[in-house]
């Protein structure tokens, strides 16, 4: 009975949201075409060419064996990640 | 997004950067935060550029910085025109071969060893020991007047937005393994953990397309329906299709919200039997956005188009174990509060 309520409410919640806003579906959509899409395309993914460390201690350790400086591309949110 | 469009896509910058120099990508949440010596090293450095010595913690300290494994600084740039960084880096590596031996040559510099020990835990993300790592890419994208959908052409912000965005959503070892059924049957449903569903939802079911996104509050989750069923049973694996649909949003009428997702997503999760394991989880998401957050500012008018892409992957370099954008809050990222 608390299950059939429970459902039962999540589906007017749904409902409800769906009058205000038209649910999207992944239905008649090429699913293969869509990741294609969504996923990085080549030109998009230059940037990885260059091998990057993401600890400044193990490139500060790198540099000193190899004899070169670093380079640091600092941000707030991970270069690599968060955008 | 600047970088990775404009500078570090540069044939010359690439080179320089790989062949010249030792590149390595952070965050200065962490770094301008973290008290340990990897910390004060990246401060001592900082402290010698134009932001000037800020303390520990204040204000941001990014840019592009080149310096010696000593400390000297050699170069910095908050400018992402490739011009001017290859200028930049040329500029800093005429400076290092100008320096004495005792900077340059290979084993001068000694650099002692950091345990974990020693790291500074609360500005330290390892991956979660045998926790799985979910690339999630996020893309704008509108509909190509076939039914289907292409990249978005155009933003209010101009070319910044445009590309695939990348996070990681991290599952930890309790959750993958109770997402496996000990005795599966074909149609059994499977219990998705509370806090992993609610991970997703609140902090991989954003627009960070355009920069450091807002995450959902536990109140915004409007509606949330995550359904695991297996689909395939053979003596070698477990195959499970996930279904879902999720509605976030700042208002509990979309048409009053500032900013909203209403996405759907299905997906699979493949279960090695013998390692008892999982071994593949891809999953596809497509919803209406609508809003603009702090740092993500200039997204199209109205409701638009969002997709993403869930793909399990192995860490194997660096830059696969990037801790989420969101786990700068580890314990409200992992449900803890």
């Amino acid at each position: 009975m608390r299950i059939a309520r429970i459902l039962l409410a999540v589906s007017l919640v749904f409902i409800l949201c769906a009058n205000a806003f038209t649910a999207p579906s992944l239905e008649k959509v090429d699913r293969d075409q869509l990741r294609k899409t969504i996923l990085p395309k080549q030109s998009e993914s230059k940037w990885l060419q260059i091998p990057w460390e993401t600890s400044i201690w193990k490139a500060r350790q790198r540099a000193a064996a190899e004899g070169k400086p670093i380079l640091l591309w600092e941000m707030d949110g991970h270069p690599m990640g968060c955008t | 997004m600047a970088g990775r469009a404009l500078t570090f896509a540069d044939a010359d910058v690439i080179k320089l950067a790989t062949e010249h120099c030792i590149p390595v990508a952070s965050d200065d949440w962490y770094n301008r935060r973290k008290r340990d010596a990897e910390g004060d090293f990246f401060r001592a450095v900082s402290n010698q550029g134009p932001r000037g010595n800020k303390g520990v913690g204040g204000s941001t300290r990014q840019g592009m910085y080149i310096f010696t494994a000593s400390g000297k600084l050699l170069g910095y740039r908050n400018n992402w025109d490739p011009n001017n960084m290859r200028w930049e880096i040329r500029k800093a590596l005429k400076q290092f071969a100008a320096l004495p031996a005792n900077e340059t040559k290979p084993g001068a510099v000694k650099v002692p060893e950091l345990k974990a020990s020693d790291l500074d835990k609360g500005y330290h993300r390892p991956v979660p020991k045998n926790g799985l790592v979910v690339r999630v890419h996020t893309r704008l994208i509108e509909e190509d007047g076939n039914g289907g959908f292409t990249t978005c052409s155009k933003l209010p912000s101009g070319v910044l937005g445009l590309m695939s965005s990348r996070d990681h959503l991290w599952i930890q070892e309790n959750e993958w393994k109770a997402l496996i059924p000990t005795n599966p049957t074909i149609g059994q449903q499977v219990h998705m953990p509370a806090k992993l569903a609610e991970r997703i939802n609140r902090f991989h079911l954003v627009d960070n397309t355009r920069g450091e996104p807002p995450f959902w509050t536990r109140k915004q989750i409007q509606a949330s329906k995550m359904q695991i069923k297996v689909t395939q049973v053979t003596p070698t694996k477990i195959v499970m299709k996930l279904s879902g649909h999720s509605i976030l949003s700042t208002h509990a009428d979309l048409n009053q919200a500032q900013r909203a997702f209403d996405v759907v997503f299905e997906g699979e999760f493949e279960v090695d039997r013998q390692s008892n394991r999982i071994v593949r989880f891809d999953a596809l998401g497509l919803g209406d956005h609508i809003g603009s957050g702090r740092y993500t500012s200039k997204a199209r008018p109205g409701r638009s188009p969002i997709g993403l892409v869930f793909e399990l992957i192995e860490p194997k370099t660096p830059k696969d174990s990037v801790p989420p954008q969101a786990a700068r809050e580890i314990g409200a990222y992992f449900g803890r509060y």
